[in-house]
Parts: structure tokens; C-alpha cells; sequence
């Protein structure tokens, strides 16, 4: 009878926490390792070390520092985008008289469409029938308003936009999803007492229901940055990381210099780099938002 | 009074056009791509040509499953996404009942702030030296690799989530599964797996999802015979033969995406309930 109340919770854990230790922990060990060798992809034996000259060298190539502000501005463009589009459109849908409706069901498991889409087939489908500059449906869309679209992915200016708008697309279900479900749990007699005092639909949602739900936007947030900061396959099957190279993402370079170029030593010094601004940007986060409370 | 309500029926209108504007949005790539599929024409049409149901055929799917061996990277593809959900429920579900067991709150926060912290893990940090160690190993090109990069992927999401929904089990309901004499994995077993069905299902849905759709890992790790398709179709539209035949392009694509996205209109209940769960509580 003791032995069976006698329960080790580690006898659940372990095999998890050792499977995980190997398939997350070894190849970061092992990118860090290889960061710090000069080491060519068809040449696996051939392994000099070089310390951290990969880094230095990283510094002051002009590709990495144009590739750093593609990854900023790709990042914060999805980030803001998709956060500012999911509460707008949850703010909306769970307000009175739609809320709890048949149709807010309807149009949630719809809104969800972009998050299970494939991402390679959407960034194939941008390519060919959103952004094509004479047929793609956006041009179409503003020639409705009688605006003639640019040229999007084939001009270095709008190509970003585009991407941004792209991934912002896939990433805003998540976004709605989180917002729809906080602000549900937003107690009514606070929004009628406001409303009684004669505040406006919008100033109860900026007064009231925003403050109530800062740590969801703050987690959203959090998880919009990490999973914009790390895309690879939209953007990949999307533009490529051209025109130029005026979308290649950190991601992307990661490719290019670990498979196209061969070199996997430097490569992988661009994968780490990646670690440590994405480990950063969480632990500052964390710290700012309190979000370790957030999963209890 | 009337003015009052005629307002308020206009406003209900105002914000019903907007969600329908943003239906649109969401879903309108989707439709425009499946459409062109259906065109006999290998050229560029407008949105209206494409919207139309002039030339139908099904001329491009006979093409895709022919030329583009379909069956053959959709076989992969499910081989793929199963291994990865089997492994990834038998190593997750466990661990985060064991982490909700653990009596010490400070190893128990020590853990899960672990689990959520490699949620934000670049997957070319994995990609590129798993690649590398398979390549050594001499394990390159088969599937081993891509289901161990999918646990991985999966892993710190699965566990999180399922925190959230054994956390919900009330202690008592366990300890009185204890006093009628079951051991510890009677407890888990039998009692708490029931309890957390609905989360469970929820987990499987999300991580089939997201194990089917990926593409980076496959692209890195697996040889032309353990290919899933998303990585088929980039093949695909690389290859010779098919040049600038769009329609079959479309129908390739739509083969790929239209499975997974009538499935997540299935089981959406789970999906909007699995991405809930851990961001807001209840």
C-alpha cells in the first residue's frame, strides 16, 4: 500500500526531459560546437579550429548586416500587423449581439483558415495569384478603387511589404483566437456600469477591456516576434529571399551559407547568433510582462 | 428612443461587414487558388476569369498525380505526421502530468519555464546540425531524422498545452483513485487520460497539423525516397517538364492544402480550444 503511494512524478518526466534533452539540447551544443570551427559541407572530416573568427567575420560582413535589418523589419512589420488586425477583429466579434452567435462560430472556424494552411503552398499561391503584379487578386482588389498596384515581389521596395503581409495573413488567426477568448472572460457588469456613465463602444474597449487583457496581448505579442523572427518556408517559397536580397531573413542566410555556399561553420554561427538574440528578446520579455505567469 | 435603435441596428451592420471583409480576406488566396486549378488554361487569367466556371476540368489533378507523383509524397507525408504524433504523445503527455505531480513548486516553475522557453527556438539552430549529425551518422535522407526534428519542434507547445488541461484535474478525483487502489499509472491511465480526452484530442489535432504542414526540416533532413509533399511540390515546380503550366501548379497546391484545412474546419472545436488552452485560462 505504501509503495503505491509512494509516486515519483520524475518516472513520468524523465523519458520526456531526456528525449528532449537530446533532440533540443544536442544540436544547439553541436550548432555552437561547429560555430567555431571552419567546417565545408562535402568535406565532414575536414574540421579546423578556428575559435570564434566565424563571429568576427559575421560582424563585418555587409550581407549579415543587411540580412539583421531585413529580420528586424520583417519581425516588428508581422508582429505589429497581426496583433493589431486580431484585435480588431476580435474586438469586434465579441461585441454585443455577436458574441456566443451561430454566425461568431461561423466566422471563427473560417478566420482560422490561414493558420492551417500550408505554409510553402501559401508563399507558392502569393507568388502566383495574390502578388502577380497584372493578375494577382490584391492589384485586381485596388483596381476595384481604381489604384494601380506596384509590381510587388519584383520591386525591392514593396517586396518586403508583401512578404510582411504574407506571414502577418498566416499569423493573425492565432492572434484573434487568443483575443476573442480573453476578452470573453471580461465580466459584463463592468462594460454596462461604463456604458450607463455614457461611454462610447470604442472608449469601453480602449478603457476598460484593453488594460483587462495586457497580459494576453503581451504573450501574443511574444509569440507573433519568436515565431516571425525564425519563419523560413513562407519567405522561402514566397520570394526566395529576392528581389536582390531584399527579404533574406537571417533564416534564409542560414540556408545560403550552410547549404549554398557550404559552409557550415559559418552557418552555424549565423544559427547561434539567431539563439542569442531570440533568447535575449524572451528573458527581457519575460522580465518586462511577468508572462512566466501567464501558463500556470 | 427609435433614433437610438436604429443606430444600434446600423452599428450591428458596420461591424457584420467588416467580419464578412475579413472572411474574405482569410479565405479568398485559398478559393482563387483552388478555382485556377480548375481552368483547362496553362496562362495567366484575371481574378474574374479565374472566379468563373468557364473551361472546367479536372485535367491538372490527373496531371498532379501522374507527373507529380502525389500519392507517393502524400504517403511520406502521413508517414511522417504519424510517427511524429506517436512519439511526440508518448513522451509529452506523460511529462506534463509528471511536471503537475511535482510537489516543489520551485522545481516544478524550474520546469516549465524550460518547456516554455525552447517555444521560441529558431528552427534552423536544429535544422542545420541535425542535418550535420544525420550526415555523420549516415542516417541522412531517411525518415528517423525529420520525426526526431519534429519532436522537437513539438515538444515544448505539446507539453504546455497539456499542462494547462491536467492542471484542471481536481486532486481529489486522484486521491480517491489512490485510496481505491490504484498504482500510479492506473492513476494516469486510467483515471486522469479520460479526464483530459478533449485536450488530448486537441494536442493530437494541432501537432498532425503542424507536422504536415512543415516544410524546413523536411527540406533539410530527408532524402528524395522519405520526402513529405510540401517539400514534393517545390520539387515539382523545379522541374522541367512542367515550365509554366500554372493550373497544374494550382492543383498540386490545392491537393496539398485543401486535405488539411476541410479537416481543420472538422475539427475546429479542438484546434480553437488547443490554442486557447494555456494563454487564457477556463
Amino acid at each position: 500500500m505504501s509503495s503505491r503511494r509512494n509516486f515519483n512524478p520524475w518516472a513520468f518526466i524523465l523519458p520526456g526531459a531526456i528525449a528532449g534533452g537530446v533532440v533540443l539540447g544536442v544540436p544547439v551544443v553541436q550548432a555552437f560546437w561547429t560555430s567555431l570551427h571552419r567546417l565545408r559541407l562535402y568535406r565532414l572530416h575536414d574540421q579546423v579550429y578556428v575559435g570564434l573568427d566565424n563571429y568576427s567575420r559575421l560582424l563585418q560582413d555587409p550581407l549579415f548586416h543587411l540580412s539583421i535589418r531585413s529580420t528586424v523589419v520583417f519581425t516588428a512589420g508581422c508582429t505589429v500587423l497581426s496583433v493589431l488586425a486580431g484585435l480588431m477583429v476580435a474586438a469586434i466579434m465579441s461585441t454585443r449581439g455577436i458574441r456566443g452567435t451561430a454566425w461568431a462560430r461561423l466566422f471563427m472556424a473560417f478566420y482560422l483558415v490561414p493558420f492551417v494552411a500550408t505554409q510553402v503552398v501559401v508563399g507558392m499561391l502569393g507568388r502566383l495569384y495574390v502578388w502577380e503584379p497584372e493578375y494577382g487578386l490584391v492589384n485586381f482588389v485596388l483596381g476595384l478603387i481604381a489604384v494601380d498596384g506596384p509590381a510587388w515581389l519584383i520591386s525591392r521596395d514593396t517586396a518586403m511589404l508583401a512578404t510582411v503581409i504574407t506571414n502577418a495573413w498566416r499569423l493573425t488567426p492565432l492572434a484573434i483566437l487568443i483575443f476573442y477568448a480573453a476578452l470573453a472572460t471580461v465580466p459584463d457588469e463592468l462594460i454596462e456600469s461604463a456604458e450607463v456613465d455614457g461611454a462610447g463602444g470604442l472608449r469601453t474597449f480602449m478603457a476598460i477591456k484593453l488594460p483587462l487583457i495586457r497580459y494576453h496581448i503581451g504573450f501574443v505579442t511574444l509569440i507573433q516576434l519568436t515565431s516571425a523572427f525564425r519563419e523560413f518556408d513562407t519567405v522561402f517559397a514566397l520570394t526566395g529571399g529576392g528581389p536582390g536580397r531584399a527579404t533574406n531573413v537571417l533564416s534564409l542566410l542560414v540556408y545560403n551559407e550552410g547549404i549554398s555556399s557550404a559552409n557550415l561553420g559559418m552557418a552555424n554561427a549565423i544559427a547561434f547568433t539567431m539563439l542569442i538574440i531570440v533568447g535575449f528578446l524572451s528573458l527581457l520579455y519575460m522580465r518586462l510582462a511577468r508572462l512566466d505567469k501567464v501558463g500556470d | 428612443m427609435l433614433a437610438g435603435r436604429w443606430q444600434e441596428r446600423a452599428g450591428l451592420g458596420a461591424r457584420y461587414v467588416f467580419l464578412v471583409i475579413w472572411l474574405l480576406v482569410s479565405v479568398m488566396p485559398v478559393v482563387v487558388l483552388i478555382m485556377a486549378s480548375l481552368k483547362d488554361t496553362a496562362l495567366f487569367q484575371s481574378i474574374p476569369q479565374v472566379l468563373s466556371f468557364s473551361g472546367f476540368t479536372l485535367d491538372n489533378y490527373e496531371r498532379s498525380f501522374r507527373q507529380g507523383n502525389y500519392l507517393f509524397f502524400l504517403r511520406n507525408s502521413m508517414i511522417i505526421s504519424f510517427s511524429a504524433l506517436f512519439v511526440v504523445l508518448v513522451t509529452c503527455v506523460p511529462m506534463a502530468y509528471g511536471i503537475t505531480k511535482l510537489l516543489s513548486p520551485r522545481s516544478r516553475g524550474t520546469l516549465v519555464f524550460m518547456v516554455l522557453s525552447t517555444r521560441f527556438l529558431p528552427y534552423v539552430v536544429l535544422a542545420l546540425p541535425m542535418y550535420l549529425f544525420f550526415a555523420r551518422i549516415g542516417l541522412s535522407g531517411t525518415l528517423v531524422g525529420v520525426v526526431l526534428a519534429h519532436l522537437a519542434m513539438q515538444m515544448p507547445f505539446i507539453v504546455w498545452l497539456m499542462l494547462g488541461f491536467f492542471a484542471g484535474i481536481p486532486r481529489e478525483v486522484e486521491e480517491a483513485a489512490v485510496i481505491d487502489g490504484c498504482s500510479p499509472f492506473e492513476v494516469f491511465w486510467k483515471v486522469c487520460i479520460p479526464m483530459v480526452l478533449p485536450g488530448l484530442n486537441a494536442a493530437a489535432i494541432l501537432a498532425f497539423i503542424i507536422s504536415y504542414n512543415e516544410f524546413l526540416f523536411a527540406f533539410f533532413l530527408a532524402g528524395y525516397d522519405a520526402q513529405p509533399l510540401t517539400v514534393g511540390i517545390t520539387r515539382f515546380i523545379g522541374g522541367a517538364d512542367v515550365g509554366a503550366q500554372y493550373g497544374v501548379i494550382a492543383a498540386y497546391g490545392s491537393l496539398i492544402i485543401l486535405p488539411i484545412i476541410v479537416f481543420a474546419l472538422i475539427v475546429n472545436r479542438y484546434i480553437v480550444s488547443g490554442l486557447t488552452q494555456g494563454a487564457v485560462k477556463g
